[in-house]
């Protein structure tokens, strides 16, 4: 079971995450030619201020009226994608697979920022539950994205102190990551995609067309 | 234009009026306007509170009145002007004014020898059209013109009118219809929610309008008949030249613009937008102003875009008298442009005005602006002087000459150059 | 996802309330599915599928935050009450849910696109209810004042039933009333070749004559070539733009281009009208296939600004005490002139208090988009809604809000009456009339 978790269904995941990902961009690409004005109206001065004040945290006036959200924000994204990227666990397995490695966090610093986007999510959860406008838009679809994105960090966080059945809770935290990665192209978590395409549009729209800004 | 053989071709040069004189004579001195042939240049002049006149040539019209607007040569010579007189409006041609007073008169036409003088007028509230001083005598109380054409014979005159009275915010009404088309004083049967793009065939027999039915729901109506297909949308429709029975307009469908005659669409290919298709002489050609693709603006001739494109606009195409060559003016980057067959002639102006053809169709002659001042430009250069008021070439019937009209130093020159010296 | 509680007084609107009955579901389900699939795309799609339900839009929102965070009117929920079960039920609805939808995208959102400025993914919320609009347009789900408006830009080409000598003969009144204060002001009509074309909204000849002579006397003073159209096309108002009937918005939008190049004229200046400008400037030259107008178009706010600081107009006395601004979202959040209408705005007034938030960041005044053209039936809710702009209007203590923008006047004049705040509400050429300087040689002579 290891064996298949760890192997071909690493392949397999990453294709359809690869695969999957280019593919919808390809597709969203290709449709908004079809949007006749889409690209006439885009340039790539205001794409890029627009992801400037929206990537850099308290760069824009919303973000300093939500210190909270976000720091929290900020901090989820930030662990998220550096964590298991840098982990020197993941980093290990890569080595002996393909002979290949880079700078590796230290495994104190990334339990650290394991607990910080579980905390997140909980975040998130808490927020899904109690904020009436949140909760009003919420359904089962957000509860399982929430879940996906937290189950990888959750098991990964019990294998690494190994508090109980280390070899089962090793390859749930395996199939966990496999699931999210292959979610992300399918499902909302697609925002991580789409997140600079949208950015750039509305700041093109904004700055070039409008002479405005979105920040 | 009319009578036209009988301008005086030979004069090279007539001064023939200083309106910067006007300046000193009146209070206040109005944009002038000249007669076709080029021999008068009149402009409406303030002589006191509440006392207008018109200045023509070396003289004024012998009667002022409280107001004067709308000086307009007809293609006779004659001037008109709407003219009030104790709160009352009329018509006044050459000075004289028409006898009976309306509400209130606007918009004249001209019949193509100018005999025919129309204007929409209002009495008591009702709304007609006039023509030689004689009022529609329409069965139906019209509630407002929208606009008003009448045929070159000028035998034939149409407008489009409100015929049933709507309350505030009666959509449902509204909805059923309450605008329709008056011939000659006789309202179609219909009424239509909307009716846009009249047009009379130029031997006056046929009719044609767009209508729309609801939001997307739009046709041509031919002497009441409307065309079997309906579109997204459409825009003005054109008669052929010597057939009348052949209408063309731009008509929408799937989000794209085609060309259609007859209800048949004729151009295979779609446009993002298509306006202002026009006939050549002949009628054997068609073009119009046609965007291939978003803000990408060209002629096509017969379906068939030229490649050069401009990123403003395109306006109205112009044939050669002989049909085989197409001009048009276009907006590029801040600067109008003289194209003819898909290529820029000369340089960039601030504006250019309609181009006219020499006769066997190698020659562009129009007027253009550039930093303020006037000038003449053949193929897109400019050749002479500059002037501070100009008016459109015109070729005369041999088309050996060229007449050219114009206000320099506060004088009003009326020029005749060879077309071979220009 | 379970449907939005949304508290409502009942409101009778003909129109809709006609329309609910008629409507059948194979036509909704018709239309939708024809407008999503042939007039939206890959844009909508991509909003809806990277929208993370985070709720973020609605701090943005003045709806929401005026009716005590009232869920459902937070942005976020009138795309899910709209948009979202469109998609989900492949457009199979039912006529009140289309009535809601109307309700929702003309009467309950004025499209000032501030919730796109407050989406961490910059999605344009505004654009998914113009898609609703569009769609409740085509089933002729509209509030019936505003489709009473959009036939009167179908037939008349003006918003506002003006009749075509009703228009002249007031461009001939108010130069009368000009030549008052300027003997020698013309109001030129009809003149090839002039500098600029001046273009107002339907409500100006209708309502606000005085206006028209306003500009009369600054075009004089400013010493100005301009030109006003005695033909249809004088309107720059645009309310087809927002029912979603865009064809008449662009045949509305051609008309004033093309009288513009009939003119001759180098550009197009017009009156203080917001949405007036988006019509001129955006919405109608995407829809004709132009970049940007042909002719450009420079907005009051823009050319007031440039003939104060050219020196072409001098201020010679200042409006006393304090005087606030109502930011419209079109012309500032949407057209960046923020700055110069504060440069205008401290030009005139001693004392310009600004409001907190400013700029583009400011709040709409609430009639904006279309809503106070909903009419009667649908004002309450609308003062109701605009609560948090009244408070910012209340802190500034000014005696005087200017409205660069008639929507904005007219929805300002209603929360001042709403809220009882005793304020006036002016146009800002009513406040330049008053400080500007008239040189001697133009000034009336003595008896």
């Amino acid at each position: 079971m290891y064996e298949f978790v760890s192997g071909p269904l690493v392949w397999i995941a990453f294709i359809i995450f690869i695969g999957g990902s280019l593919y919808k961009i390809y597709n969203m690409l290709s449709g908004a030619k079809k949007d006749i004005t889409l690209f006439r109206h885009m340039s790539l001065k205001h794409s890029l201020a627009s992801l400037v004040h929206w990537v850099i945290p308290f760069n824009n006036q919303y973000m300093q009226k939500r210190p909270i959200f976000t720091i929290v924000s900020f901090a989820f994204h930030i662990c998220l994608i550096l964590t298991p990227v840098f982990l020197l666990g993941h980093l290990v397995l890569l080595d002996e697979s393909w002979n290949i490695s880079w700078f590796n966090i230290p495994d104190k610093v990334a339990d650290w920022m394991t607990i910080i986007v579980i905390a997140g999510c909980i975040f998130y959860l808490y927020r899904r539950l109690t904020d009436p406008v949140v909760k009003n838009v919420t359904d089962g679809s957000d509860y399982l994205l929430l879940a996906i994105t937290a189950l990888p960090f959750i098991t990964g966080f019990i294998a690494y102190h190994q508090l109980f059945a280390y070899k089962t809770i090793l390859i749930i935290h395996i199939l966990a990551g496999e699931i999210m990665l292959i979610a992300i192209p399918f499902t909302r978590l697609s925002h991580m995609l789409f997140f600079v395409f949208t950015r750039a549009l509305f700041g093109s729209e904004q700055g070039y067309w409008k002479h405005s800004k979105d920040w | 234009m009319f009578n036209i053989e009988n301008w005086d071709w030979e004069s090279k040069e007539k001064m023939l009026a200083e309106p910067a004189k006007w300046k000193d004579q009146f209070e206040d001195v109005w944009e002038p306007y000249i007669s076709p042939d080029g021999e008068k240049i009149a402009s409406i002049v303030k002589i006191g509170e509440g006392e207008f006149n018109i200045a023509i040539n070396e003289g004024t019209w012998e009667e002022p009145f409280e107001k004067i607007w709308y000086s307009r040569f007809s293609p006779d010579g004659r001037l008109t002007a709407f003219i009030t007189k104790d709160m009352e409006w009329t018509m006044a041609v050459d000075g004289k004014t028409w006898e009976q007073m309306y509400e209130y008169i606007w918009d004249t036409k001209f019949s193509a020898d100018g005999k025919i003088i129309a204007a929409t007028t209002k009495v008591d509230s009702v709304y007609s059209i006039t023509i030689n001083e004689k009022t529609w005598e329409c069965p139906t109380k019209l509630q407002s013109i929208a606009s008003h054409v009448i045929s070159p014979d000028g035998k034939t005159s149409v407008a489009i009118a409100q015929t049933v009275p709507l309350a505030e915010g009666d959509v449902n009404a509204f909805t059923k219809g309450a605008w329709s088309v008056i011939v000659n004083g006789k309202p179609w049967n219909d009424n239509y929610a909307d009716i846009y793009g009249l047009a009379i065939s130029d031997d006056g027999k046929n009719v044609v309008a767009e209508y729309r039915n609801s939001i997307c729901e739009y046709g041509i109506l031919v002497n009441e008949k409307p065309w079997n297909e309906k579109f997204g949308c459409t825009w003005e429709p054109v008669f052929h030249p010597k057939n009348s029975d052949e209408i063309t307009a731009p008509v929408r469908q799937a989000g794209q613009w085609f060309l259609a005659t007859n209800g048949r669409i004729v151009w295979d290919k779609g446009f993002i937008n298509l306006m202002h298709q026009t006939y050549s002489p002949d009628g054997n050609n068609i073009a119009a102003a046609v965007a291939p693709s978003f803000a990408k603006w060209t002629i096509a001739v017969n379906g068939q875009p030229w490649s050069k494109t401009f990123n403003e606009c395109i306006l109205k195409p112009y044939f050669s008298p002989d049909g085989r060559k197409v001009a048009a003016i276009a907006k590029d980057s801040g600067k109008w442009l003289l194209v003819v067959d898909g290529t820029v002639l000369g340089e960039g102006y601030d504006n250019i005005w309609p181009p006219v053809f020499g006769p066997n169709g190698d020659m562009v002659i129009c007027k253009v602006e550039k930093n303020g001042k006037y000038a003449i430009a053949v193929n897109g250069k400019i050749r002479g002087n500059d002037y501070e008021a100009l008016w459109n070439p015109v070729v005369s019937p041999d088309g050996t000459k060229v007449m050219i009209c114009g206000v320099e130093d506060g004088k009003y020159y009326r020029k005749v150059v060879l077309l071979s010296d220009i | 996802m379970k449907p939005t509680i949304a508290i409502r007084e009942p409101v009778v609107d003909d129109l809709m309330d006609q329309t609910e009955k008629i409507l059948t579901e194979e036509q909704i389900e018709k239309v939708i599915n024809e407008v999503i699939d042939q007039e939206t795309g890959v844009r909508l799609q991509t909003y809806v599928n990277t929208c993370i339900h985070c709720g973020l839009c609605s701090e943005a929102c003045h709806w929401f935050l005026s009716n005590d965070r009232d869920v459902s009117f937070a942005p976020v929920t009138k795309v899910k009450d709209t948009i979202w079960v469109m998609l989900e039920k492949k457009g199979k609805v039912d006529a009140a849910f289309i009535k809601r939808c109307s309700q929702i995208a003309h009467t309950e959102c004025n499209v000032c696109r501030r919730c796109g400025m407050y989406c961490p993914f910059g999605i344009d919320i505004a654009y998914m209810m113009l898609v609703v609009r569009r769609i409740c347009a085509k089933l002729e789900m509209v509030p019936l004042y505003l489709q009473d408006t959009v036939n009167s830009h179908a037939a008349t080409m003006n918003q506002m039933w003006v009749k075509p000598d009703e228009w002249i003969d007031t461009l001939q009144w108010q130069e009368e009333e000009a030549q008052g204060y300027v003997p020698s002001a013309r109001l030129p009509l009809e003149k090839e070749g002039a500098e600029i074309m001046y273009s107002v909204i339907g409500p100006e000849p209708k309502f606000l004559a005085q206006l028209l002579g306003n500009i009369t006397v600054i075009m004089k003073v400013a010493g100005l070539d301009w030109t006003m159209p005695a033909t249809a096309g004088w309107d720059n108002s645009n309310m087809a733009m927002y029912s979603g009937d865009f064809e008449v918005m662009a045949r509305v939008e051609r008309l004033h281009h093309e009288t513009a190049q009939r003119l001759k004229v180098k550009k197009i200046v017009m009156g203080e009208c917001g949405h007036a400008f988006r019509g001129g400037e955006y919405d109608g030259p995407t829809w004709l296939g132009w970049m940007s107008p042909p002719i450009p178009i420079v907005h009051a706010v823009a050319f007031y600004y440039d003939l104060i600081k050219s020196g072409r107009i001098k201020i010679a006395k200042k409006v006393e005490g304090p005087v606030t601004v109502q930011y419209p979202c079109n012309i500032i959040r949407n057209a960046g002139l923020g700055s110069k209408l504060q440069y205008i705005m401290n030009a005139v007034c001693e004392d310009f208090v600004d409001l907190i938030p400013n700029d583009r960041h400011a709040y709409c005044c609430n009639a904006g988009g279309d809503t106070i053209n909903c009419g009667p039936p649908w004002k309450k809710i609308r003062v109701q809604s605009a609560k948090i702009q009244s408070e910012n209007f209340k802190r500034t203590g000014a005696h005087t809000i200017v409205t660069p923008c008639h929507n904005c006047h007219s929805g300002v004049e209603d929360i001042v009456d709403g809220y009882k705040l005793g304020m006036h509400v002016k146009f800002f050429s009513e406040l330049l009339i008053e400080a500007m300087e008239i040189p001697e040689h133009l000034k009336p002579k003595e008896e």
